[in-house]
């Protein structure tokens, strides 16, 4: 047996049946459509945020009781447009790493850089959300000279909550994204 | 006929003509058939995705083939994908005759190589030459030549194998 029987072998497996096909095909066209779909209620959900929530808490800003009220949602007001900025500077590159017809070293690289940035990112979590749940605090502050302790406890033990999760979430997330970053640089190396 | 129905007419040229070689593909890397069923779809995916780009600058093979391994390869580097391909072969291949049982050990063979030795077999063995393989993986060609000739000394004994 020769080199070229090793091939003759390889490829002798009889093709997938044209019913199969069509049925791959259908199921490529509706994941698409479907993945297409979710991006553009993604964007449509955060461009709807900055458009309504942002100028809503804006005005909150300019016309809050306080000043501390003021400078809490102020403060919410940046962070919610951080956090929208910071949802789709990290789709954008999910995007840019997907495979495509680069050569698989170029693929390779490409990837594990942006999945360094993304990882990056994810470990910056707890400090993106920190404007929403520092605004939020303050106006607790004012709950708590205004209403009483109760109220305010509670919401700073949500915030507290809150924030521990996102940091727990962002921390674990980006060591699972420099997890991956590692392996694919590891085929890089083995490849090249 | 609409850009749409072009491509789309076009993509399933491009399956039919392409699914022997991607479905081989989806067997070296993904040993169960519900993770087979996941990469080719997942290949054809990237490669509907991609396809108004392709300009013709460098052939519809290593077009695609470079698609299928980048999606191959960074398949294999998930999580989720990685423990379905430490599992053994299953047993949903039938095995008959000497033929099938060569095709069995070949597959397990290639399945134990790591990432990038799998690549270049898989690419020698749809027959694509050291350059068009360098080509599709960047390697160049003259690196895959002599790897290529320390990969088929390892598959010589499934070559002699009765």
């Amino acid at each position: 047996m020769t080199h070229d029987s090793l091939t003759a072998m390889w490829i002798s497996e009889p093709p997938p049946s044209r019913q199969a096909l069509l049925s791959a095909m259908d199921a490529v066209l509706n994941e698409d459509r479907a993945a297409r779909d979710k991006d553009r209620w993604m964007q449509i959900a955060g461009g709807l945020a900055v458009a309504l929530l942002c100028p809503a808490l804006l005005w909150c800003a300019a016309h809050g009781v306080t000043p501390l009220v003021r400078g809490g949602y102020a403060l919410m007001a940046a962070g919610t447009a951080i956090l929208i900025s910071t949802h789709w500077t990290y789709a954008a590159w999910s995007r840019k790493a997907l495979p495509g017809p680069a050569d698989s070293r170029s693929q390779l690289q490409k990837s594990a850089f942006l999945l360094a940035r993304q990882a990056t990112l994810m470990r910056t979590a707890p400090l993106c959300c920190a404007p929403v749940f520092i605004g939020t605090a303050l106006i607790g502050t004012w709950i708590y000279q205004q209403r009483g302790a109760t109220e305010a406890y509670f919401l700073w033990g949500l915030i507290a909550v809150a924030w521990f999760i996102v940091s727990v979430g962002g921390v674990s997330s980006g060591r699972k994204l420099d997890e991956r970053r590692v392996r694919m640089e590891r085929l890089l190396s083995d490849l090249t | 006929m609409s850009r749409d129905a072009d491509d789309k007419a076009r993509f399933s040229e491009l399956m039919e003509t392409f699914a022997g070689p991607i479905r081989r593909l989806c067997a070296a890397y993904a040993l169960g058939a519900a993770d087979r069923e996941d990469l080719f779809q997942d290949i054809f995916l990237a490669v509907w995705r991609a396809l108004p780009g392709f300009r013709g600058d460098s052939s519809m093979r290593t077009w695609l083939y470079r698609i299928a391994h980048n999606v191959a390869l960074t398949w294999q580097t998930r999580d989720r994908r990685r423990q379905s391909r430490e599992q053994p072969l299953k047993n949903d291949v039938a095995v008959t005759g000497d033929m099938d049982l060569r095709r069995l050990a070949l597959n397990h063979a290639i399945a134990g190589m790591n990432p990038a030795d799998r690549t270049l077999t898989l690419l020698w063995l749809e027959g694509l030459s050291a350059a068009e393989i360098e080509d599709v993986t960047g390697v160049k060609s003259a690196t895959v030549a002599v790897r290529l000739s320390r990969i088929r000394k390892q598959l010589n004994p499934i070559e002699v194998t009765p």
